[in-house]
């Protein structure tokens, strides 16, 4: 498959599960959160806001006040107690609604803030009135007839404006407080746009919507669960004074919002319009709810694709997980402490308003009824439930998510981390050596002492803030002064040490370095103490052992010189009686010719015998460096002629020819004439014998740059072997050989060209044998 | 004839060797095989010439050499195995008249000795002033007036060329000729390759005059230079 297309599969199945998760989670967070209080699933969906349950207790509130006005009470409910939190939740999520059009709440971490806002804009004007009633309220029944009067026509004027809700208040036949003409059994009747009719006649309550009457009572007893908190039930029964009390309400089926232009007394106002906001923030609540069921629909969808997908996601996780690997521990561990840092900060909020704290002791003290507990603690949890956002739990979720995919296919997420980096930066661990160990100590403390530091700084910053009103900057500055003082000693203390040991390291590296150049005397360096006083006692050891194994290796070569110069000196003196009586023999003329014939081998054989005792006391000599030099300024090139002059017979006599290239003007180098003459003398003998009958010998003397190279050139008769070092003592181009020379040839030329200060090559392309012998031209 | 030659080495086939050598020239031969024996005879008999090996059981060569020369003033001729220059020179120091190598050329040890006893016996005025038109240089005298070389007292024969290049080197020893210069004051004319020109006549006043032309004493090569006749010190 392609892979390009593998990996776009694997990324989109975990994008279809990271979608549908968050979409889920957020949709279903949402909408536990922003369920007004006691609503089930199903009502959420409610259009009609005459059904919501504020609704109902507003029409209940105000039925009870119109009561209170008309049989004239003091308990005038005002909205100092009920109406302000009438709105409860719905009105920050209408205020959600409409300013962010549905986004994931975010804007408002406590409702209790966005009412108290709410409130202070649209009901400030109740302000006032609100004063004025708390003073009369506080003094409850102590009012006086006519302040209740006073107080009943002010709460009439205050709301009468709002047509939203018509009413008509009468006691006795006689309307009281109306602003709009209602009627008992008018449901026929409403004027245009209401459609909500509420009539008590004085004993019961009775409730026409949209032309059907509703059941009120229900089976006629009030419980905790009934929907509508009016006097009829037969356990909740109005006075003897309300009987003469008739009360009809109308709704409007789509509030409108009033304002009134009072111009003449104070300016323009609003009535309470409060069924208008009740229905703004029905629908936008409505609409919310609505949204996020979407997005739990799509997020479920996509959560199915997603079910389907698992094999390719689970490739993409193990991606993931690779890339996570990469992240410091530190890094997660620190998100999740964010995560709780907003939690507790959340719950601490939260706590400032509903007591939670509080709450959660009393749950967990009073554990002697489990039933009243675990509703308790339900009714805890669907609050702070309520009070985490959305964002936070999708956060949550996904962190757990993250981490334990880490875990599942990371198997040691600390591996990677600040911390175990800084611990195996560190680690002493693999050290055996004093030294590593002691070094590695003393970098532990610098990085520990540091860091005590910084956190003493930090520490002091604190204190020094802490203190800031009482006057203890003196007293700060001491213990900085003193904490800086610690730290810079004990930096002092830890840097010397470790300059001492770089001082060492420098000995000791110079004390290598002289090893290395051949110094084997004691440089007496003293490291008692030190870190590297082993390591210096080794290298002295080191160097006692090389100091021996040169003195012994210079001891062993000179009595190899020895034994050589001895050995030829022995072989000498016989050989010394062999060629005289050998010659003795060839003087003999009477002798018969088949011992002539075995005189003259005889001959030869000394000769060549003696050429080779010449030949291995002088290569000896030169290899072990002793061999004397007379260094003077001489002409390369004359040399060169001087010496094919000094061996014309023998080249006139071979069946080769030389051809020279040799520069007239004269090639200055300072060199051993005698000892290059035996250089050139060996190379053109070699040339003699081993070259092709009737080919050339080309001798050249080249400048290259300063150098003046004479290269030798010439055809093998044989089959030049390629792995044959020439200049090795005792080789011969042909093995077979049995003529005058010793095979010391090459091995002398390259011996004495180097006692005098050049280089000496040679190569073998094909059978041409390339000698090269250069010298610093002066 | 009849000189009496010593010849002393623990070797006694090279004595025995160096014996007939000589004896078929017409010496008279005493041998020995180690430095005291040679110091007895050396004390009893008459001995012309000694040639003497250096490592010796008893007393070695260059000892006995020394003894020698408290008394006698008869040239010596060291023989040794050992071949370097120092050795030799230690040999020449130490009052030997000449070096010879191990293993050494029979004929030129011959011939050697010959060169030692003329000038002992016939040329015996060692301390002998420089006449005139004499150039003395070791074994070797040029008449510059006859034009004329002679070596151990006999007159060598030489060409007309090879005499042009004999009187530029007897009248400079020691002084280094490159071949061109050589060239050009014997011929006469500028030179283009004189290198082996004037090799081929060096080589051959070599044979005439050299004990052993291969190892040449007097015209030297200098390698790289040019050439050049070495002073004899010890003769002067």
């Amino acid at each position: 498959m392609d892979t390009k297309w593998k990996n776009r599969k694997k990324a989109v199945s975990f994008i279809l599960f990271f979608a549908g998760a968050t979409l889920t989670l957020g949709s279903v967070v949402n909408m536990w959160r922003n369920k007004p209080g006691g609503t089930r699933i199903p009502q959420m969906f409610e259009q009609d806001y005459q059904k919501s349950r504020e609704f109902r207790s507003y029409m209940a509130t105000r039925l009870d006040n119109f009561l209170i006005m008309a049989s004239g009470g003091s308990g005038l409910r005002d909205f100092y107690y009920d109406n302000g939190y009438t709105y409860d939740g719905t009105a920050a999520y209408a205020e959600d609604t409409l300013e962010t059009q549905g986004e994931v709440s975010v804007e408002w971490e406590n409702e209790a803030e966005a009412v108290e806002e709410y409130a202070g804009g649209s009901y400030r004007e109740y302000g006032n009135w609100n004063d004025a009633a708390s003073s009369w309220l506080s003094g409850g029944d102590a009012l006086t007839e006519e302040e209740r009067k006073e107080l009943a026509r002010r709460y009439h004027d205050r709301i009468k404006g709002d047509k939203n809700l018509l009413y008509t208040v009468s006691y006795d036949g006689e309307v009281l407080y109306s602003n709009a003409d209602l009627k008992p059994g008018g449901e026929d009747s409403l004027p245009e746009g209401y459609n909500f009719f509420l009539e008590f006649d004085g004993e019961k309550v009775r409730i026409v919507k949209d032309g059907k009457e509703l059941d009120v009572y229900g089976d006629g007893y009030y419980r905790d669960d009934s929907q509508w908190y009016v006097p009829g039930y037969k356990n909740f029964q109005g006075d003897d004074r309300v009987k003469k009390a008739v009360v009809c309400m109308a709704a409007a089926s789509n509030p409108a919002m009033y304002t009134k232009g009072d111009y003449g007394t104070s300016g323009s106002w609003q009535p309470d319009n409060e069924l208008y906001w009740m229905q703004c923030n029905f629908l936008g609540s409505r609409a919310l709810l609505i949204k996020n069921a979407v997005f739990l629909a799509v997020g479920l969808v996509l959560l199915v694709l997603a079910f389907f997908t698992r094999q390719t996601r689970r490739e993409a996780e193990k991606e993931l997980a690779v890339f996570q690997s990469k992240i410091w521990v530190e890094f997660k561990v620190l998100f999740f402490i964010i995560l709780l840092g907003i939690l507790v900060n959340i719950l601490a909020y939260c706590s400032r308003n509903y007591g939670i704290w509080q709450e959660f002791r009393e749950i967990t003290m009073e554990s002697w009824d489990y039933a009243y507990v675990s509703e308790r603690a339900l009714a805890l949890g669907n609050v702070i439930m309520g009070e985490v956002p959305a964002w936070f739990v999708i956060l949550l979720f996904w962190g757990v998510f993250f981490f334990w995919n880490d875990l599942h296919y990371n198997r040691k997420i600390t591996k990677y981390g600040l911390i175990y980096k800084l611990c195996r930066t560190y680690s002493a661990k693999d050290f055996t050596l004093p030294l590593s160990l002691k070094i590695a100590r003393r970098n532990r403390g610098v990085f520990l002492t540091a860091i005590l530091y910084s956190l003493f700084l930090i520490g002091m910053v604190m204190i020094g803030r802490a203190l800031e009103y009482r006057n203890a900057w003196g007293m700060v500055f001491l213990l900085l002064f003193l904490g800086t003082l610690c730290f810079l000693v004990l930096l002092y203390f830890f840097g010397k040490k470790n300059m001492e040991t770089a001082r060492d390291l420098d000995t000791l590296s110079r004390c290598v370095g002289e090893i290395r150049d051949g110094n084997y005397m004691d440089m007496g360096e003293e490291f008692a103490g030190h870190d590297l006083e082993n390591v210096m006692g080794q290298l002295e050891d080191i160097r006692h052992g090389m100091a021996r194994a040169v003195e012994e290796q210079m001891k062993s070569q000179r009595m190899k010189v020895e034994l050589i110069a001895n050995v030829s000196h022995d072989i000498k003196t016989p050989l010394t009686s062999i060629i005289s009586y050998v010659e003795f023999l060839k003087q003999e003329e009477d002798l018969p010719a088949h011992v002539k014939d075995y005189v003259r081998i005889l001959d030869e054989k000394s000769q060549r015998l003696k050429n080779m005792v010449m030949d291995v006391f002088a290569v000896s000599k030169a290899a072990s460096g002793e061999l004397p030099v007379n260094m003077e300024e001489l002409d390369f090139g004359k040399l060169l002629r001087q010496t094919m002059a000094d061996m014309e017979e023998e080249i006139d006599k071979s069946p080769v020819t030389f051809r020279t290239e040799i520069p007239g003007e004269p090639v200055k180098i300072m060199a051993d004439g005698q000892r290059l003459y035996r250089v050139f003398q060996n190379l053109f003998q070699n040339a003699i014998k081993y070259s092709l009958q009737g080919s050339r010998v080309y001798v050249s003397l080249r400048l290259e740059d300063n150098t003046a190279v004479c290269s030798v050139k010439n055809t093998s008769q044989m089959e030049i072997k390629k792995d044959k070092d020439f200049t090795e003592r005792f080789v011969r181009g042909d093995e077979s050989r049995t003529d005058g020379g010793s095979g010391l040839g090459l091995s002398i030329a390259q011996s004495f060209t180097e006692a005098c200060g050049g280089e000496f090559s040679w190569e073998v392309d094909a059978d041409l044998f390339v000698v090269k012998v250069s010298f610093q031209k002066i | 004839m009849g000189e009496c030659v010593l010849i002393v080495d623990d070797d006694r086939e090279i004595v025995k060797a160096i014996g007939i050598l000589l004896e078929g020239e017409g010496y008279q031969v005493l041998k020995a095989y180690d430095g005291l024996a040679a110091l007895d005879i050396l004390a009893e008999k008459e001995v012309s010439l000694a040639i003497i090996d250096v490592m010796m059981p008893k007393l070695d060569g260059l000892s006995a050499l020394m003894r020698i020369r408290e008394k006698k003033n008869i040239p010596v001729i060291v023989l040794s195995a050992k071949s370097e220059d120092s050795d030799k020179i230690l040999g020449l120091s130490m009052g030997a008249d000449d070096y010879v190598a191990k293993p050494f050329n029979p004929q030129e040890l011959a011939a050697r000795v010959k060169s030692q006893l003329r000038r002992y016996t016939s040329l015996g005025d060692i301390h002998a002033r420089n006449r005139d038109g004499e150039i003395k240089n070791g074994r070797l005298l040029y008449k510059t007036e006859e034009m004329t070389l002679y070596a151990d007292g006999e007159p060598v024969k030489l060409t007309a060329t090879e005499t042009k290049i004999v009187d530029l080197f007897m009248r400079n020893p020691g002084r280094v000729f490159p071949a061109e210069e050589i060239y050009r004051r014997v011929w006469g004319e500028e030179a283009f390759s004189s290198e082996n020109t004037v090799m081929v006549h060096i080589r051959r006043i070599r044979e005439k005059m050299e004990l052993n032309p291969k190892e040449p004493e007097y015209l030297k090569v200098v390698w790289g230079i040019g050439y050049k006749m070495e002073k004899q010190e010890k003769s002067s």
